[in-house]
């Protein structure tokens, strides 16, 4: 469990507020999308979860350890990895395998093990075939995904995409999301999923909208959907089951404003056509 | 343009030159070099040559590929040949006309620099060809090691080296898009003299230079996002052990080098 208490950030001393009084807490096992347009606070709040940045005010603690505890942080960034948004700038070595092997090496994993983890992790993200590539001459869902076995390797609780999709083809950015949301539900990795697109939002448990810096809503993507309206007034928009779901109410169809799904848009109009 | 650089690069393989430890790879091409330099005649330069492609061959690295890594050197091989080729001016003369002389041991010296500068490059990309650089900075850093003792940063600078080769490709691609950007804005790399040239690059090596420092920046983060706290209880995945293999390989590169500095003095002085 990561607990956010109060916490606020400034870049430098004279600036303003990246982030203005953020409380919440993920719950173990859970997937939470953070989203909010550029300049929200969403990454800057991401690097505050492995204690990359240290808070101004407020604390930070996972499973009870503070980040700002220099003593706990390597094993914090052990629990807590995390992905970055551009693929190339996170890959250490020339060599697939080598690069997921990276993690595992610098926390001192006895090398039999540290091979173990490594085809777990390339498994995990089905690249074991990649095993031995180079990574500049893979897809950039590909790339992403390596970079996600990275992880992996080290073992970790809780995964925080830090816009990981954000430079990815859709094939690319389906192959991730796959990919995470797996993990989330077979091995009950808590997935933190810092956003633009609010399609990936509709895959989390609960969704976070930040904007200047401040927490505005928390709640699950069902109950967020429903209040299109403030969304828009954040500059965010809704995905297209929601925008859709609102004009054919406006028109006077007799539809749920709990819908947030093409599934269910799509379930909820069948019996409506076949009546006409 | 920068596509063709196949310097530092590695080619995936597993011939009995893949297998072998990096250390001795690095041992074996200080050899080389060695022998390079001690060559003086043709036919000794011959033989090295077919010492480099026999090695070729057993590592199964198409030979077409290492000479890639000669190609961007085009120019500075022709340089290299002008200048040498007038600069030697002893010998049979066989051209005069004011200051300048065109001997024959001009031409036989400007072609053996060549030859000897081709050699190097080949054989020296043999060695990153067919060592994954995890392997030849590990290599390096056990050599290294004893001097780690004195302070000298031998896993900060093996790090370093791997950073590099592993963005090599990366800052390439990254520069070739530069281009075409700037290209398609009308810049003009082809035409005018040297110096005009090197100026209109300017433009390109701005935001190359700009795009480098936040990928620095951006992998220091997620470094250290992956526990990388400097090579202090750091363990391995690939551990280095000398094989028999190993010590075959050095003795053949160690009589190769004795049998051409023999030859050298004794046959061909």
């Amino acid at each position: 469990m990561i607990c956010i208490d109060n916490i606020s950030f400034k870049y430098d001393e004279a600036g303003a507020y990246a982030l203005k009084n953020v409380s919440f807490e993920i719950n173990s096992g859970e997937m939470i999308a953070i989203v909010g347009h550029n300049g929200s606070g969403k990454s800057t709040l991401a690097k505050h979860l492995n204690g990359l940045l240290l808070p101004t005010e407020g604390d930070v603690r996972v499973d009870g350890d503070s980040t700002r505890d220099e003593n706990a942080l390597n094993s914090i960034r052990r629990r807590v990895g995390m992905v970055f948004q551009n693929p190339d700038n996170q890959i250490v070595t020339t060599v697939v395998e080598e690069d997921v092997g990276f993690g595992p090496e610098n926390i001192g994993v006895p090398t039999d093990e540290i091979l173990e983890r490594v085809d777990e992790a390339l498994k995990a993200v089905r690249m074991t075939e990649y095993a031995k590539s180079a990574p500049h001459m893979l897809s950039g869902g590909q790339k992403q995904r390596v970079a996600i076995a990275g992880i992996l390797a080290l073992r970790p609780k809780t995964l925080v995409l830090d816009e990981a999709t954000a430079m990815l083809d859709p094939i690319g950015r389906r192959e991730v999301l796959e990919t995470v949301s797996e993990q989330n539900k077979r091995r009950g990795i808590t997935v933190v999923m810092i956003t633009q697109y609010m399609e990936e939002a509709l895959l989390c448990d609960r969704v976070a909208v930040m904007s200047g810096g401040e927490l505005k809503m928390l709640d699950t993507p069902r109950n967020v959907f429903k209040r299109v309206d403030e969304l828009r007034a954040l500059g965010l928009d809704a995905p297209i089951a929601v925008s859709m779901r609102d004009r054919l109410i406006k028109e006077g169809f007799p539809i749920s404003d709990s819908i947030i799904g093409i599934d269910e848009l799509a379930e909820a109009l069948c019996p409506l056509l076949s009546k006409n | 343009m920068f596509k063709d650089i196949t310097l530092g690069q590695y080619f995936p393989g597993n011939s009995v030159i893949h297998r072998l430890d990096p250390r001795t790879k690095l041992a074996a091409m200080i050899i080389y070099i060695a022998m390079v330099f001690s060559v003086k005649t043709m036919a000794l330069y011959a033989a090295v040559a077919v010492f480099l492609v026999a090695l070729l061959l057993i590592s199964r690295i198409p030979v077409s590929y290492v000479f890639k890594a000669v190609k961007p050197m085009r120019w500075l091989l022709v340089f290299m040949f002008i200048i040498n080729m007038f600069l030697i001016k002893s010998g049979r003369v066989i051209f005069s006309w004011k200051f300048i002389t065109l001997t024959v041991d001009g031409i036989e010296q400007a072609f053996f620099i060549v030859i000897r500068l081709v050699l190097l490059v080949c054989g020296t990309s043999l060695l990153t060809l067919t060592t994954t650089p995890i392997s030849l900075t590990d290599g390096l850093e056990r050599i290294m090691s004893p001097l780690a003792k004195i302070k000298f940063p031998a896993h900060e600078l093996a790090m370093m080296m791997m950073i590099a080769l592993r963005f090599i490709p990366t800052l390439l691609e990254e520069a070739e898009r530069i281009m075409k950007a700037q290209a398609a804005r009308g810049a003009d790399f082809e035409s005018g003299n040297i110096f005009k040239r090197a100026k209109n690059m300017i433009p390109i090596l701005i935001p190359l230079f700009i795009s480098a420092f936040r990928r620095a920046d951006e992998l220091a983060m997620a470094m250290e996002s992956r526990c990388y706290t400097g090579g202090e209880g750091r363990t391995r995945m690939k551990v280095l052990k000398l094989a028999p293999r190993d010590l075959i390989a050095f003795l053949i590169a160690a009589a190769m080098l004795a049998g051409i500095i023999l030859a050298e003095r004794l046959v061909f002085a």
